[in-house]
């Protein structure tokens, strides 16, 4: 196959842009699809200073790598989730992409936080893959409000963000399909979230981060196994391959003329949000999900402690 | 005999009678698009060529989210 562009020997093939690309004509594809993406859904400008989330995966340090070389001010936030023989080795991952690209980066350790997620999967009766991806939103927002930070990015991509909607959709989930997108404005303590690479497959942003030379973090959690979004994702896989074009038909279709109609109906039926009393996130509860997770973990070490002692 | 790196998986594979990179993934019954495959450092696309004693690192893509 030759290469689109420059009709060089290519080494990748997009089937869904009918497009191959050399190693070097495919970064300039990479970052003219980030670049309308950005100026596309007004997501941010130069002006403004972003939190990059970061797990150590290839989507989100292609992400931060891709927003640095266009000149963006961005700061990498990294979680370290206290996991054993697996936060340690995402950690050490993201910490040295950072170091070698000169990179600003925040780690917030979750031991330090008093919730390390095997505590939670100890002591909490609810899947740990929901409660540790509500935590990490928490801590997203909230050092994303505290830092002044104009936006907070995350590496979704659009297999990322297919396997959700069709998650939302088997659900009929109008909260969520309301306002699922690749920017979320900021609203009611909330920072306003934005995805840049959602044009883009888990396939192209690995070929993106295995041509920059970036060194992923690829181990599974060891959590997380059996999750019904990889299943989704495989469904996914196999209807483009079929039909080469139809995720980016089906998630853009749904934000041109599906949105609105969920977002009318959450207008009608949604809640109003209040500060949490404990931490000031925005909650309809008195104390946030996330201080009450953190209240039930602390009772039910203390309840161990008892009968132990 | 082509030697296969999966990853993350670490499994070491090896196929026989294997002469092209669609082949490889079709025997590891991965679509073209749910894979990197690199040979040598080069990343290869599904209609390239593979000859009796390469070793591939086949990468699956999918993230658990």
């Amino acid at each position: 196959m030759k290469c689109t562009r420059c009709k060089k020997l290519a080494c990748v093939s997009l089937p869904s842009h009918h497009s191959g690309f050399c190693k070097d004509c495919y970064p300039l594809f990479f970052t003219r699809q980030v670049e309308t993406a950005i100026r596309r859904e007004k997501m941010f400008t130069h002006d403004e200073r972003i939190l990059v989330a970061l797990s150590g995966g290839k989507d989100s340090l292609a992400l931060m790598l891709e927003l640095k070389l266009q000149g963006y001010d961005v700061t990498g936030l990294h979680i370290d989730l206290g996991i054993p023989n697996s936060s340690d080795k995402a950690r050490a991952k993201v910490e040295t992409f950072c170091d070698s690209h000169e990179l600003e980066l925040q780690v917030l350790e979750m031991e330090k936080q008093g919730l390390p997620i095997p505590d939670i999967k100890k002591h909490i009766n609810r899947p740990v893959c929901a409660v540790c991806g509500k935590i990490k939103r928490h801590h997203f927002n909230r050092i994303a409000r505290e830092g002044g930070f104009d936006a907070l990015a995350t590496g979704h991509n659009l297999d990322d963000e297919v396997a959700r909607l069709f998650a939302n959709t088997l659900r009929w989930d109008t909260a969520y399909l309301s306002d699922q997108g690749p920017n979320l404005p900021a609203a009611e303590g909330f920072v306003r979230k934005v995805k840049p690479l959602f044009r883009l497959s888990e396939f192209e942003t690995a070929n993106y981060a295995f041509l920059k030379g970036i060194e992923i973090h690829s181990d599974p959690c060891p959590y997380a196994s059996g999750a019904s979004f990889t299943h989704h994702k495989e469904l996914w896989g196999e209807l483009e391959f079929r039909s080469p074009g139809q995720k980016f038909q089906f998630y853009h279709g749904f934000l041109k003329r599906g949105k609105q109609a969920f977002a009318a109906m959450e207008r009608e039926s949604g809640v109003e949000l209040f500060p949490c009393e404990e931490c000031g996130s925005p909650t309809s509860a008195g104390l946030c999900s996330v201080c009450r997770i953190k209240e039930t973990v602390r009772e039910s070490k203390a309840k161990d402690e008892a009968s132990q002692g | 005999m082509i030697t296969v790196n999966l990853e993350p998986d670490g499994a070491v594979i090896e196929l026989h009678r294997t002469r092209s990179v669609i082949a490889a993934l079709n025997k590891l019954k991965l679509r073209s698009t749910m894979a990197i495959v690199v040979r040598d450092g080069e990343l290869l696309t599904a209609d390239r060529s593979l000859k009796p004693g390469d070793t591939i690192m086949v990468r699956k893509v999918t993230s658990a989210g």
